[in-house]
């Protein structure tokens, strides 16, 4: 289901920018779309973690594969406000079926928030793991960690090919 | 050395396998099979943690096998107070180890097996570790009625669990672990399983208690030694491998690089209990004091395994409200544990006016505390 609304978002979003009316405004105007739109657009990991970024802060989850093979998570350890990370790093774990899973951060930066409705509903990861499911905010260090990251289709198509 | 320098790249293990046996080389590639030679819950953990960092499993497995001496292990997020009797534990001198999967908490002696199922974590298959475990033991004993349930228990005579599972999935490996119950000591199991501690408030995940059964009450044939060997011969069967079970020590650094850190860490007090979530006690001790019972009513907050918030309610003139305040503060961030709050409890009093009265009122109050940890 996420993978179809989400897959809307671009098509949707993307040819408005050449339609914007005076063309004196234009260069500007699809720079700013232009780099919003590629800075808020999600981008994967291989061990299926997404962020995305927005004001230069980093939203970090996991996605829909993920949740659907993990079955209903019952627990969401994560990290203090404030912890370093790098990329790759180890920086918490969800539990569900006696399996504990651990997490890993896509991007190097510095936690800025986690998500602490998680603490009395873990279930939110499983029934919203773009929106209220989200784990941990975090600054980007390093912006072209993101560059490393796949992009919604690649993404598709690595779950695909690891399907198969 | 008797290895091949492919093999040694895709395990890493290359010291383990200094076992001088024939055929050893030209049957290891892709799996092998390991027991341990200590009967220590945290060094046996760390086996599994060093495993789990340092070898590539890419195109091979490992089984391991171990047993320890009486412990008590939790999942990687529970609650010790919650699941387990600390205060009996302690006066058994049966350990406390935390995991680092999930699941629910055990109790182990030399009457349970474990087992760890190590794989690449595309190839984590728990299921199938189970099926095997239950193809071996049918082999061995073919009138026993065991088979798996939907959540990775064993169970005999469709009601009785003898194994129970949890697993670890890192970036490159995973690990399913289950213990198998042969002839463990059930008075004990089920007393420590027991929690006594009232009015905790936690999101930690819980256990899910169930009855439990020796295998032995069934076939009095049996013994561990076989159980084990017969889980090896199927799982290098099904793996088509040597059926040669390599003995580890533990404590040996120059095997195993590392692993004397692994296991200390895993000992910690900070890992053990200091992982524990965030949790709250909020109860009443009824104090008896000279024929009367004092209600002293006690509300704490504890995070990372410290006293984080501290309210200790007592009826007024009990104590002086200076001296139970200095308490509070001073309980204030200290571990939740009993050996702290006595030696806290015990030089503050040193530094109080000689009064017998009030020495046995605050000893008193803080023995009911150390029963709450």
């Amino acid at each position: 289901m996420a993978w179809r609304a989400l897959r809307r978002v671009g098509p949707v979003l993307a040819p408005r920018c050449p339609r914007l009316s005076p063309p004196l405004r234009v260069p500007a105007a699809r720079r700013l779309v232009t780099s919003s739109l590629v800075l808020s657009a999600r981008k994967f990991t291989d061990k299926h973690e997404w962020v995305s970024v927005e004001n230069g802060i980093g939203t970090v989850g996991i996605s829909n594969f993920a949740q659907e093979a993990l079955g209903d998570v019952v627990y969401c350890s994560l990290p203090e406000i404030g912890t370093k990370l790098n990329k790759h790093d180890e920086f918490g774990a969800l539990e569900s079926v006696k399996a504990a899973s651990e997490l890993y951060s896509p991007l190097s930066g510095e936690v800025t928030d986690v998500n602490t409705a998680l603490a009395d509903n873990p279930g939110l990861v499983n029934k919203s793991c773009y929106q209220d499911g989200w784990l941990i905010k975090m600054t980007v260090e390093n912006p072209a960690d993101l560059d490393e990251l796949m992009n919604e289709d690649a993404y598709e198509k690595y779950i695909k090919s690891i399907e198969d | 050395m008797v290895l091949q320098s492919s093999l040694k790249s895709c395990l890493q293990l290359s010291c383990i396998l200094k076992t001088p046996k024939a055929g050893f080389r030209s049957t290891m590639s892709g799996g092998l099979i390991i027991q341990s030679i200590s009967n220590d819950i945290y060094q046996n953990l760390a086996v599994e943690d060093w495993i789990h960092d340092h070898m590539n499993l890419e195109n091979g497995q490992v089984l391991f096998l171990w047993r320890n001496s009486p412990a008590v292990v939790i999942g990687r997020h529970q609650n010790p107070w919650q699941e387990c009797n600390l205060r009996l534990m302690r006066q058994k001198n049966i350990k406390l180890a935390r995991r680092r999967s999930g699941g629910g908490t055990v109790y182990h002696d030399l009457g349970n097996i474990n087992l760890t199922f190590f794989t690449a974590r595309k190839k984590y298959e728990r299921m199938e570790n189970l099926k095997l475990v239950v193809k071996a033991l049918k082999a061995l004993s073919p009138q026993l009625d065991v088979h798996v349930t939907d959540r990775y228990d064993i169970l005999l005579d469709g009601q009785y669990k003898i194994s129970g599972t949890a697993a670890k999935l890192g970036r490159m490996t995973a690990y399913h672990h289950c213990t198998l119950l042969c002839n463990a000591d059930k008075f004990v199991l089920s007393s420590v399983l027991r929690s006594p501690y009232k009015g905790i408030k936690s999101n930690a995940t819980p256990s899910v208690p169930a009855s439990v059964k020796n295998l032995f009450e069934e076939d009095p044939s049996l013994t561990c030694e076989m159980l084990l060997d017969a889980i090896a011969e199927e799982y290098a069967t099904q793996h088509q491998i040597d059926h040669h079970i390599t003995l580890v020590n533990p404590a040996d650094e120059t095997v195993l690089p590392g692993i004397s850190n692994k296991t200390e860490e895993l000992q910690a007090w900070e890992w053990v209990y200091g992982k524990t979530p965030k949790f709250s006690v909020s109860t009443c001790l009824n104090m008896v004091y000279k024929d009367s019972v004092i209600d002293v009513k006690v509300d704490l907050d504890v995070k990372h395994g410290r006293i984080e918030v501290c309210n200790i309610d007592l009826p007024e003139q009990w104590l002086p409200p200076a001296l139970c305040s200095e308490l509070v503060d001073s309980f204030t961030g200290s571990k939740f544990c009993p050996n702290e709050i006595t030696t806290l409890a015990t030089t503050l009093l040193r530094v109080c006016p000689q009064d017998d009265e009030m020495h046995s009122r605050w000893n008193l109050l803080c023995e009911n505390m150390t029963r709450l940890m």
